[in-house]
């Protein structure tokens, strides 16, 4: 019953519980494609969670194509030869068409583009008409979002689907009498999926874009930052991809992409909830033992961002009120280095009683809102703190004074309090962790994924409690610098100053519209 | 990593449309074949999974024992909301409940609380909401004493420390001042705005009711309503239940109880306000809201319509707004409609898109077809189906942990509804039939009356919103924050 979530039932009802009794005891199985299955048993509610983590992000795309891995994760549910269509047959060569007139928009696109252009728009858009066409013409043989359909008519909550920079994560929560509809369709699109409606679907990329980044002043700016920060490495390049990459990305470009990366060795399933190991065990290999590893391994990412040469400061202008991110080169995911960083980072900004909260926040009242953030990445990321002046204060008040609260914390270190606080964090955040079926495969797979072992979990805690105050000092003195910095502020535009905000009277009159 | 794209925004909650409507492929055939066996489980009731009791002053308990982790949660509600409160002291509920927590009690001081909590990884939140004041405490079973006394602390002798009052103001302040920063922002505050009027659901938060607020308020405010009698609590997690109502009584057992008038909540008054309503801002995307006021919580139909929704805009996917909008033409990320029913009083029908600006007049076009045909066809049996199924079958969701039963089931009572709501939900929705959701779509949709806002760079819009109705436009003035 309870083999998982071991230790609960005997330590429970004693008030003194120790620390670290609780632990996630998982099971895992390779299967001979290379497959990596982890499994947690819990019988609480009859439902359970999978997460299919697919080691591919937009770290792995290359200028042109941008955007590519997280267009492939929407495509993933357009269905396979079998899912969401009635005649795959008669869909091929429709697609062909469509394929021969993307190309020849790709063309008339790039040539409106350039200075010399001198013709109208009139054949990108008889083009485009003419894939719009095509793609009407196949929608009679399409059953429209099949895949997603049959989830959510059998029970399926949380369906979704998700990209980063490292990973590509499909999940859903199921009654657990589904498994069998799970592994079919999961198999089949792992298998054989086909990219129909592509290019309408690149359309709603580009609207997501639109929506999360050009739109949206936290999502520019972030954006921004990270294209500043980085000029080598591909986190430099937004996951949903840049404008032009959206515009011009072709199906086939996507399905190289595919072929490189999506094969069940570079593949890992985390399931969590109500189900036996050698169940489902037996049900993964029925259905995806079939499918053939990959010829070759996946591609590696060979660029390594170059030292920084100095502070980079960047203006990023937009119609709100100003915010700043400060981002700092950091290490990649384990290590004692990236370890201390997110103790800094809880240190700096979790909680009432955190350093930048308590200083910036509530005493200085410079800013409404102040957050420190280090994520565990498969290349070295960004440790960024990000904040909202408050008015009339300025992101210029706020950098000084972040600044200040760093070299203070640098100096005399953490106090003893602040470094217990954060291990009693761990501990309680551990235990959250499992409250929920689809929370813990999450954090299965993102550590198979990532490190090669589940388990790094368990471990977690200890690691982070060799962290110590001359840790603190030291790795502050090493990454969290000037010379290591990009710097973004979020200002409005030249001549708009003042157009929505309270304080005319201290701005230039506003200028021409 | 925090750069993390989803296929879909988190919508409600699939269905196939016209010329789909009959297709089957290959793998369907499959898929019926796979078969399910049986899933064993029941709705939790009060007296057999949770236990009810309540204490000689009047308090509500709800608990659920659950030992598998190491952790005790509260969820507590408190009979309050600003819904009771005029325009000019809109801001005095909510004030109250954030500095209940943050502004010091009788035994600790504002940084003392904080810091005791940070350091067992435990947290004590409040707050005060429209129609609810609400309370929480998380923490390790190993800490509960703790946890209790500093929940009671703040439900019971908050002492609303001046500076933490003055710096909540500046917050709200600056909240103000950012609230035109995000567009989507705009179009749902002025949408309310335009379909409830000056009714509280309404309503919009401006400094001058903000700025005069005093100490005497808040705990006048806190005086009226914070009484044990007014309060319901849900526990769950690693205890015992007998030992836990104890514990209870003995951090509660001696609040008094004491009368509580709560005034009558102003009635929405059900009438529609036909337009387009355009704001102009600097955008390379439209952000649209179209709809009108929908139903009460208590309406019969309401099964019916969550179904008809279903197929028409809130299944995601398969449902028809976003199989046109989204999956045919691709204009939008996000698109669906949704008829809410967790307030009061009457809900909205809206139905929302993002999209390029010179699209538009396009989804708003596919907008009034598929309302239209709504009201006009019968769905099809498979789009029934899948509404339908999508209902039945996710059900066991809602109860998937312990402190989610006894949220839930705590709500119910609030809320007012019958104890057997979760016993009959299902035959509810297994009642509904393809007539009803066309029925229903009659009777509470109003293509013609819609209020539909839209925040775009009107200079990019193609075609003619004059189309819809006739257009105002609304000037946003910038909050006054002196």
């Amino acid at each position: 019953m309870r083999k998982t979530i071991l230790a609960f039932l005997l330590v429970s009802l004693s008030a003194q519980a120790k620390q670290g009794e609780i632990r996630i005891d998982a099971k895992t199985h390779t299967f001979p494609n290379g497959l990596q299955l982890v499994v947690v048993e819990r019988k609480w509610s009859p439902t359970l969670s999978f997460v299919i983590r697919c080691k591919v992000g937009s770290a792995d795309e290359h200028p042109g194509i941008t955007g590519s891995a997280h267009l492939l994760e929407h495509m993933l549910f357009k269905g396979t030869s079998s899912i969401g269509t009635t005649d795959y047959e008669a869909e091929v060569p429709i697609m062909a068409k469509i394929d021969t007139l993307a190309h020849k928009l790709t063309r008339a696109i790039e040539k409106t583009r350039s200075p010399l252009y001198r013709g109208d728009m009139s054949e990108v858009d008889s083009l485009r008409a003419g894939i719009t066409r095509l793609q009407e013409e196949q929608r009679q043989y399409v059953v429209k979002d099949e895949l997603w359909e049959t989830y959510l008519k059998n029970g399926g909550t949380s369906l979704n689907a998700s990209t980063g920079n490292d990973g590509t994560q499909y999940f859903v929560s199921l009654p657990s009498n589904k498994t069998k509809l799970w592994a079919f369709m999961e198999s089949d699109r792992l298998a054989d999926p086909v990219f129909r409606e592509f290019y309408s679907e690149r359309d709603v990329v580009y609207e997501e874009r639109r929506l999360r980044t050009d739109n949206e002043p936290g999502g520019k700016l972030w954006e921004q930052l990270y294209a500043a920060a980085y000029i080598a490495h591909p986190y430099g390049w937004p996951v949903v991809g840049w404008a032009s990459d959206l515009e011009t990305v072709s199906r086939e470009e996507v399905e190289t992409f595919f072929h490189q990366y999506y094969a069940p060795n570079n593949v890992v399933i985390a399931v969590v909830g109500d189900v036996k190991f050698d169940d489902i065990e037996r049900l993964i290999a029925w259905y995806f033992n079939p499918i053939p590893p990959s010829p070759k391994p996946p591609p590696a990412v060979e660029t390594v961002e170059p030292e920084q040469q100095g502070e980079r400061r960047i203006m990023v202008e937009y119609d709100a009120q100003p915010q700043l991110a400060i981002g700092y080169h950091g290490p990649a995911g384990g290590g004692i280095d990236k370890e201390a960083l997110d103790v800094i980072a809880s240190l700096l900004s979790r909680g009432r009683t955190s350093r930048l909260y308590r200083s910036l926040v509530e005493q200085k009242q410079l800013a409404s809102y102040i957050d420190a953030s280090s994520d565990f990445t498969r290349f070295p990321d960004l440790f960024i703190i990000s904040a909202a002046p408050k008015a009339p204060h300025t992101n210029e008040e706020m950098e000084t004074a972040i600044y200040e609260e760093l070299e203070k914390l640098e100096i005399q270190g953490p106090t003893e309090w602040e470094l217990q606080r954060v291990g009693n964090q761990l501990e309680a955040d551990y235990a959250r962790g499992m409250r929920s079926n689809l929370g813990m495969a999450f954090r299965l797979s993102d550590m198979q994924a990532l490190v090669g072992d589940w388990n790094y979990i368990n471990t977690l805690k200890e690691k982070r409690e060799a962290v110590t105050a001359d840790d603190v000092k030291r790795v502050i003195a090493k990454y969290l610098v000037k010379n290591n910095s990009t710097v973004a502020y979020l200002v409005k535009p030249e001549g708009k100053a003042g157009a929505h905000t309270a304080l005319p009277q201290s701005l230039p009159e506003a200028g021409p519209k | 990593m925090k750069r993390i794209l989803l296929i879909a925004v988190a919508l409600i909650a699939c269905a196939n449309y016209a010329a789909a409507q009959e297709k089957r492929s290959i793998a369907s055939q499959v898929i019926d074949t796979l078969g399910s066996p049986e899933l064993k489980w029941q709705v939790p009731e009060l007296g057999k999974e949770v236990t009810r009791h309540v204490l000689a002053n009047g308090m509500i308990l709800f608990l659920m024992e659950d030992h598998e982790l190491p952790l005790i949660n509260a969820d507590v509600l408190i009979r309050a909301g600003s819904i009771y409160d005029s325009l000019p002291n809109m801001a005095v509920a909510g004030m109250t409940g954030t500095v209940m927590r943050t502004g010091g009690t009788k035994s600790f001081t504002p940084d003392s609380l904080n810091t005791l909590l940070e350091f067992i990884a435990g947290s004590v939140e409040s707050q005060i909401g429209l129609e609810s004041g609400s309370a929480s405490m998380s923490v390790m079973s190993k800490d509960i004493d703790i946890g209790m006394k500093a929940l009671s602390e703040v439900l019971r002798y908050p002492v609303f420390d001046t500076a933490k009052i003055n710096l909540e103001k500046s917050q709200i302040r600056e909240s103000i001042r950012r609230r035109d920063d995000r567009p989507g922002g705009i179009a749902a505050r002025e949408f309310a705005h335009l379909v409830y009027g000056d009714h509280p659901y309404g309503r919009i938060l401006e400094w001058d009711y903000v700025k005069n607020i005093s100490r005497d308020d808040l705990v006048r405010y806190h005086r009226e309503y914070y009484h044990p009698n007014n309060v319901m609590m849900a526990l769950s997690g690693d205890f015992d239940t007998k030992g836990m109502i104890k514990r209870v009584e003995k951090f509660f057992g001696d609040w008094e109880k004491a009368e509580v008038n709560l005034p009558p909540a102003p009635e929405v008054e059900f009438k529609t306000n036909p337009g387009i309503f355009v704001i102009d801002k600097q955008l390379t995307q439209a952000n649209i809201i179209a709809g009108h006021l929908g139903i009460k919580r208590d309406n019969p139909d309401k099964y019916a319509i969550a179904l008809m929704n279903y197929t028409l805009g809130g299944g995601s996917f398969t449902s028809r707004l976003t199989s046109r909008v989204r999956s045919d033409e691709g204009l939008a990320y996000s698109v669906g409609s949704s008829f809410s029913t967790t307030s009061r009083d009457y809900g909205t029908f809206q139905a929302s898109a993002q999209t390029k600006t010179p699209s538009s007049h396009r989804v708003l076009e596919i907008f009034k077809e598929e309302i239209a045909r709504m009201q006009r066809e019968l769905a099809s049996e498979a789009e029934f189906e899948t509404a339908r199924d999508a209902y039945i079958n996710n059900f066991v969701f809602q109860f998937d942990s312990p402190d989610e039963i006894v949220s839930r089931l705590m709500s119910l009572e609030y809320d007012g509804y019958p104890s057997d709501y979760y016993q009959k939900y299902l035959d509810n929705i297994r009642a509904v039939t393809l007539e009803d959701m066309k029925r229903v779509a009659e009777k509470y949709l109003k293509p013609d009356q819609m209020t539909i806002m839209v925040v775009a760079d009107t200079s990019k819009i193609v075609g003619d919103l004059g189309d819809f109705g006739p257009v105002k436009h609304i000037k946003l003035e910038g909050p006054k924050v002196e």
